[in-house]
């Protein structure tokens, strides 16, 4: 009986009050758990992220670090873009072009996009050259997997109809072809800014762990310093709530775009 | 959601466009697509050598103009060198390591996320309560643990396994919750008004109703966990594939490294292949579901 009441209670909450109850007793509950521990300790508390963030706020160097890792993902996603668009459109358009180049992309897409940073080291050094590769690498494959369904899909009609008119084939691609796959490109461009933001952080992690903390920065070698040398775990939950909050914003962005630009497809 | 989209082929999904209605309307576009039978050298497996041989001669021709063995090996090295770690066993004791780590994680994710999709999918309550912070943790990708990680586990095969199974309960756990809300009411209460346990609904309608979605979760899961684990790897472990590309980069035996990255390729093609068979297998019903189920 009186759970039943419980239940109805519960269920009659504002929705807000439900959003908020879990997250507002995790901190809760590891800010208790943060002061049973001694001054010393380096575990992260609630109180400490918060002060660590307006510090690093404050002295400029999260929006310089962030900054920094947003250049190279933006100049690795247009890399991709460029590589990706050219090579899905001929891919979408022509069968012998896709049949003949679909093994070789296909044995690629499996390889996970760090897996290429050692080479990419050997090539370009610990710079910032060897993670745009990584991000290119990263951005590339569903740029181009995308823009190959969204070419392939355009209504053969209409290609037709522009054929009978006396178009040439070219004339056809940019006219009629690449227009009707943009919806699929948005799409692509959508799930590649999220892979090239995951992987331009792994690069720069990875770049500080085996440089020995270079000179290169972004957001991920920020994090890597953190552990590694200040041993400043509050900084490294700055770094990783910032990380999510730039991808929800990509995200975002990425889906306004997509409701502006099609607002038919709604 | 997480949509097929992600794991499809770009070839599928042309094939999957190509044969839509508008385009049979149309009638074949290509002129391929009428293919007459038997000739070899139209059979995919001959398209397939043919890529690879053009490919593995243009990588000959690039590294002999490069001509620095440590940036650009030549083919014939990486194979000299991948037989040389498969002689060993160099090649398959990091792999099996990797790959142990990757089946505990996924078999720990599998564990929470689909009972968890099904608790939320089926109780608005337990959703309303669970989705925000779902939320709140599911834009912050799996690597950008691999700092506070390494403090908590330290250098080892926890970090990797910890890290693996976060990346995969998202979209276990999405596609769950997707795939219990697909399923069909009226099926529901039509098993209900004759009868039929609550238990024994979940077991023979809703199950078998979310699996293709569960299945589509898996695989999107294990991808992401097989490109995480190399980060995870690469940083913070003294084993694995990951750890072995960058410990041979930094001898500066490209061979082995290129070697071991076929080897991370190989598998994650692999493993995808038998997942994609284990899919028409369990759920040979959800081929005609098309993209985006």
């Amino acid at each position: 009986m009186t759970t039943a009441t419980q239940t109805s209670r519960i269920a009659q909450l504002p929705p807000a009050v439900k959003a908020v109850t879990l997250p507002a007793l995790l901190i809760v509950v590891w800010q208790i758990w943060a002061m049973t521990l001694p001054e010393t300790s380096p575990a992260p508390a609630p109180a400490k992220v918060v002060q660590s963030f307006i510090e690093l706020t404050a002295s400029g160097d999260l929006v310089w670090s962030t900054l920094q890792s947003l250049g190279r993902v933006l100049a690795g996603f247009c890399v991709a873009l460029v590589l990706g668009l050219s090579l899905g459109v001929l891919m979408g358009a022509s069968r012998a072009v896709r049949e003949n180049l679909d093994p070789i992309i296909e044995s690629f897409r499996p390889i996970a996009p760090m897996a290429i940073l050692p080479i990419a080291i050997l090539w370009f050094g610990t710079g910032t050259p060897a993670a745009l590769t990584i991000v290119a690498y990263a951005a590339f494959f569903p740029l181009l997997v995308n823009t190959v369904y969204g070419v392939s899909r355009v209504d053969r009609q209409l290609v037709r109809a522009a054929q009978t008119m006396g178009v040439n084939r070219l004339r056809t691609i940019a006219t009629v072809i690449v227009p009707a796959a943009v919806p699929s490109v948005l799409l692509g461009s959508r799930l590649a800014m999220g892979v090239a933001w995951t992987a331009i952080i792994a690069a720069e992690l990875a770049v500080g762990a085996k440089s020995g903390g270079g000179t290169s920065g972004g957001i991920g070698q920020m994090m890597f310093v953190f552990y590694a040398y200040s041993i400043d775990l509050n900084g490294i939950v700055v770094c990783m709530i910032v990380v999510g909050v730039i991808a929800l914003m990509i995200d975002r962005l990425f889906r306004v775009a997509e409701h502006r630009l099609l607002p038919w497809r709604n | 959601m997480v949509s097929l989209m992600e794991t499809r082929t770009a070839k599928e999904l042309a094939e999957v466009a190509s044969e839509s209605d508008v385009d049979r309307k149309a009638g074949a576009r290509y002129p391929g697509s009428v293919r007459a039978q038997g000739r070899f050298w139209q059979a995919r497996w001959f398209i397939v050598v043919r890529a690879f041989s053009v490919f593995i001669g243009i990588w000959y021709l690039v590294a002999l103009w490069v001509a620095s063995p440590i940036q650009m090996p030549s083919p014939f090295k990486v194979l000299e060198a991948l037989i040389a770690l498969g002689r060993t066993g160099e090649l398959f004791d990091h792999a099996l390591i990797s790959a142990t780590r990757l089946v505990i994680s996924l078999v720990i994710s599998t564990l929470i996320a689909v009972p968890l999709g099904f608790l939320m999918a089926m109780n608005r309550e337990a959703n309303a309560f669970i989705d925000p912070i779902v939320e709140l943790l599911r834009p912050i990708s799996g690597i950008a643990w691999i700092p506070l990680g390494l403090f908590i586990f330290g250098v080892g095969g926890t970090l990797p396994i910890f890290i693996m199974a976060y990346v995969a309960f998202f979209p276990l756990l999405l596609n769950t919750i997707d795939g219990v809300k697909s399923i069909d009411r009226k099926l529901m209460s039509a098993a209900e008004t004759m009868g039929v346990s609550r238990s024994a609904r979940l077991l023979h309608i809703a199950v078998p109703a979310a699996l293709p979605s569960v299945m589509v979760g898996f695989r999107i899961a294990f991808a992401s966990a097989w490109a995480a684990i190399i980060a995870a790897e690469l940083i913070g472990s003294p084993s694995g594939l990951g750890f072995a590309i960058e410990w041979y980069r930094q001898l500066l035996m490209s061979p082995k490294v290129f070697a071991f990255i076929a080897m991370i390729g190989a598998i994650g093609y692999l493993c995808d292949l038998g997942l994609r068979t284990l899919q028409h297998k369990l759920t040979p019903w959800a081929e005609g579901m098309g993209i985006g189920q």
